[in-house]
């Protein structure tokens, strides 16, 4: 059995407590209530790490079969757009708006496997042009407008007895702990390793490769639109070009969670850890004074350490 | 021949211009055991590849019990009970090795939730009864080679398989491990499982076997019975004209060639000079020497730790302890380049993992050790061909051009690309790891030679193998590892296998 220390995630664990600790420190104020360490704002940083982090499974998946999805953040945009219309312009309920924006992170997984597996292209190309047809798609449909969900979302809404602020930061390690044991212990997780650690291998051994990885674009696709719905509802907008770049911090979060780009390696609840990690980041760097122009430095040098400081753990672990 | 068993009928496969079938038909007897031989290339693991459903053949039909069968894909030909090891050792470096044996193939519960209890326990069995040195939740990448091959073999044997097909499951293994594949297969065969074993070790061929099909060159020779057939005819059949006559041993190092003498020099000057040499735990205290023009074989079983030596002389892994000099000149080597540009070549032995570039042509291959060692900046053209050329006829590597990549070429003619580009770096000592795993009778010949050849060049050889007679034939020196240290030293001459195995395989703490 391994001992705690050596499993992956809890590195990444350690490096997210290493940084709270850190702004905890730094930020520390001289009189009044701390600016970083209070409730409200550990709510406010779950709730928008939960966007990056629920696609972040997705992405964990995808890389893990060696491939790769940009398309993530045309997902998240365009999932916004579409619940949006149906819930604002055509007065549907806000459940049956949210299935409607599933629907586009369905496609855009099934139109990159298709392309992927079917055509034979490779994933960076695919969901690269994925990519760019759903985030056009959502400059067409609302030519240059927004749907402003915010006037017609209830006040002071609870689910189930809870404020609905809780709900996204819910959803996200829902999610990340069922992907986690469906990776972990079941057939499914099992063939995604397997195709991600040698193709070849994995056809040799009777694995129905093609479908295996379409699972994965089309589980990543569902995940980034259950982010598009939350961001929709959380920004309380739908808009062509929200989202953007953020697959870019999606795929970071993955690799800094311990995901191998080769493929075969990596783990869901690490990606969500890695969105965490970026989003205390995203939080803390504008409360420091003098850092408001060098906070996309800080953080991309934050990538940078972060995966290195990863490696020496792990192979000091091992 | 009883039960219609395992029919092909006029096979035929083209790959481009490469006729690598061309219609062949015979016939296996169910419960059978069957071998296919021939030459490299001789389409041997084509044929076997189509009855696993991975290549389609261009024309020619497959039937299995009477019933004509097609198998479009692996999982339909495994779902027929056809359990199959391949050539080309296909593992996922990333999964242990009990996710390695069940992939595509897990024992579930509901809704695919992995039984890993159940799996694991199978896991320890089947490794037990192969007598494979790893634990079922090893990590696959740390398992060496040899073992790996191993369980591969496992991993044909964990479901209930009809047909137990193998093709060079034993190019790796040792004597003793060997036995214990035959022994499971003997057990497999009273079951009634038919067994296609393909193999460039007639011995074994003549041991597990009772007939024999011949294929040479994409066509069915013949098939012949066992009891009746001697091994020349055999190999007559196989290369189409008299057999390669046996190398003759020298019987010592002093031959006819006039730089032999180097092979004299005295001990003070050797080429290759190992001293108290430790990678716990793979090896520990190992020293020996090798001089000018001296070929000396390592012989051990599977992890006896010879490989490891050879990735430690190469600078691919940190000593704990010891010094190595070349020429009488210290050297610290902390990686293969610096091995390289002290005199050392190593012949890797997985030519799959550690010795070809399969997104380069055969030349880029060829030539890639020397231009790195020479530190060439521009690419000349005409030079590496030259070179590349030079090597494809010396080993005779059968190939239509040099443009092709090595996944085009069998198996046997991948190891001599992985032989031939280090080869082309003239190097002051050779260091070769199964240097012949799965090349054909005639190519062994010739790498044979081409050894033989460098030695008497004065190159200094040092060649593990798991080939006994092998290391019989072509060794000035036998030296002789068992559980990481050296137990003896043999003189090449009057050494038997008797005295080698016996040194290789004696309980610890038994007189060396
Ligand atoms: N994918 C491929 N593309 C092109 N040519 C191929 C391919 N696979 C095999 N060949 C060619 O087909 C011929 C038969 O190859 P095959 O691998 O069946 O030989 P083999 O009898 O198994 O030889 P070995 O003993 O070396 O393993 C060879 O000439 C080889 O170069
Ligand atoms: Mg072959």
């Amino acid at each position: 059995m391994k001992k705690v220390w050596q499993v992956r995630e809890v590195s990444t664990l350690m490096i997210l407590v290493l940084e709270v600790a850190f702004f905890t420190w730094y930020l520390w104020p001289s009189d009044g209530g701390h600016p970083f360490l209070n409730v409200g704002n550990a709510l406010l940083i779950l709730k928008y790490s939960s966007i990056y982090g629920i696609a972040a499974i997705g992405a964990a998946i995808v890389i893990i079969t060696g491939g790769i999805d940009l398309s993530s953040g045309a997902v998240i945009g365009l999932t916004s757009v579409v619940t949006g219309y149906f819930f604002v312009q055509a007065e549907w309920s806000l459940t049956a708006s949210a299935v409607m924006g599933l629907m586009v992170g369905l496609s855009a997984g099934l139109a990159s496997s298709w392309l992927i597996v079917g055509m034979r292209l490779p994933p960076f190309i695919a969901t690269l042009g994925v990519m760019g047809i759903w985030r056009g798609a959502g400059y067409i449909i609302t030519e240059a407008r927004f749907y402003d969900l915010s006037a017609k979302l209830p006040r002071n809404w609870t689910v189930a007895g809870v404020s609905i602020d809780w709900v996204p930061p819910l959803v996200m390690v829902t999610l990340a702990a069922i992907f986690q044991v469906l990776m972990k212990r079941f057939q499914w997780g099992r063939a995604i390793f397997a195709v991600g650690g040698n193709e070849t291998a994995a056809l040799f051994s009777g694995l129905r490769v093609g479908l295996v990885k379409t699972t994965a674009y089309v589980t990543a696709g569902l995940l980034a639109a259950i982010s598009g719905v939350v961001l929709a509802v959380v920004q309380g907008q739908g808009k062509a070009d929200l989202a953007n770049g953020y697959e870019l911090d999606i795929i970071a979060s993955a690799v800094v969670g311990g995901t191998s780009l080769t493929g075969g390696r990596g783990s869901v609840a690490g990606a969500v850890l890695g969105a965490l990690i970026f989003g205390v980041l995203r939080n803390a760097l504008p409360q420091i004074p003098g850092a408001t122009f060098y906070d996309r430095v800080i953080v991309g040098l934050a990538v940078i350490v972060i995966v290195v400081m990863d490696q020496v753990m792990v192979k000091r672990a091992s | 021949m009883t039960t219609a068993g395992l029919e092909f009928r006029d096979v035929a496969k083209a790959f481009g211009a490469v006729q690598a079938l061309r219609g062949v038909s015979f016939t296996i007897a169910a419960g059978d055991a069957h071998a296919c031989v021939g030459e490299n290339g001789a389409g041997k693991s084509t044929l076997l590849k189509i009855l696993a459903g991975i290549i389609r053949p261009d024309r020619g039909a497959l039937s299995w019990a009477g019933e004509r069968v097609h198998f479009s894909s692996p999982r339909e030909a495994l779902g027929h009970g056809i359990g199959m090891v391949y050539q080309e050792m296909l593992a996922f470096p990333n999964l242990s090795v009990t996710a390695n044996i069940f992939a595509g193939r897990e024992i579930t519960g509901p809704w695919g939730r992995l039984d890993e209890r159940a799996m694991r326990a199978r896991t320890q069995e089947l490794l037990t009864q192969l007598h494979v040195p790893v634990t079922p939740d090893t990590s696959m990448e740390r398992v060496s080679t040899a073992c790996a091959q191993l369980v591969q073999v496992a991993r044909a044997l964990a479901f209930d398989c009809r047909v137990l097909v193998l093709d060079e499951p034993t190019t790796s293994l040792t004597d003793a491990e060997v036995d214990h594949l035959f022994g499971v297969v003997g057990r497999l065969r009273q079951q009634g499982v038919t067994v296609l074993f393909v193999s460039h070790r007639l011995p074994e061929v003549y041991r597990l076997c009772d007939r024999i099909t011949v294929l040479r060159d994409g066509q069915f020779v013949g098939t012949f019975e066992r009891a009746t057939t001697p091994s020349d005819d055999i190999v007559r059949a196989m290369v189409g004209r008299e057999p390669p006559k046996r190398v003759p041993r020298v019987s010592s190092p002093v031959s006819t060639f006039a730089p032999a003498e180097l092979r004299r020099t005295s001990p003070s000057s050797p080429a290759l000079q190992v001293r108290g040499l430790s990678s716990r735990p793979a090896f520990e205290d190992v020293s020996f020497q090798v001089a000018p023009g001296e070929i000396v074989g390592m012989f051990g079983l599977v992890g006896s730790g010879r490989t490891e030596i050879l990735e430690t002389l190469f600078g691919l892994a940190v000593p704990d302890a010891g010094q190595v000099a070349v020429d009488g000149q210290a050297i610290h080597v902390r990686s293969a380049r610096d091995a390289a540009r002290a005199g050392l070549a190593l012949v890797p032995e997985n030519r799959q993992r550690q010795g070809l570039f399969f997104n380069l042509s055969l030349r880029h291959n060829l030539v890639l050790p020397l231009a790195a060692k020479q530190g060439v900046g521009v690419i000349r053209d005409a030079g590496e061909e030259a070179v590349a050329r030079a090597q494809v006829e010396s080993l005779a590597i059968k190939t239509p051009h040099l443009r092709v990549t090595p996944d085009a070429l069998s198996g046997g003619n991948q190891q001599k690309i992985v032989a031939g580009k280090w080869l082309a770096t003239t190097p002051k000592v050779l260091l070769l790891d199964e240097p012949t795993k799965g090349v054909d009778v005639g190519a062994k010949f010739e790498i044979h030679n081409l050894i033989r050849r460098q030695a008497d060049a004065g190159m200094a050889c040092l060649m593990v193998s798991s080939d006994l007679p092998e290391v019989l034939a072509l060794a000035d020196r036998i030296l002789v590892m068992r559980e990481g240290r050296l137990r003896g030293e043999l003189p090449g001459a009057g050494a038997t296998e008797e005295a080698v195995m016996r040194l290789a395989t004696q309980e610890a703490g038994g007189t060396a």
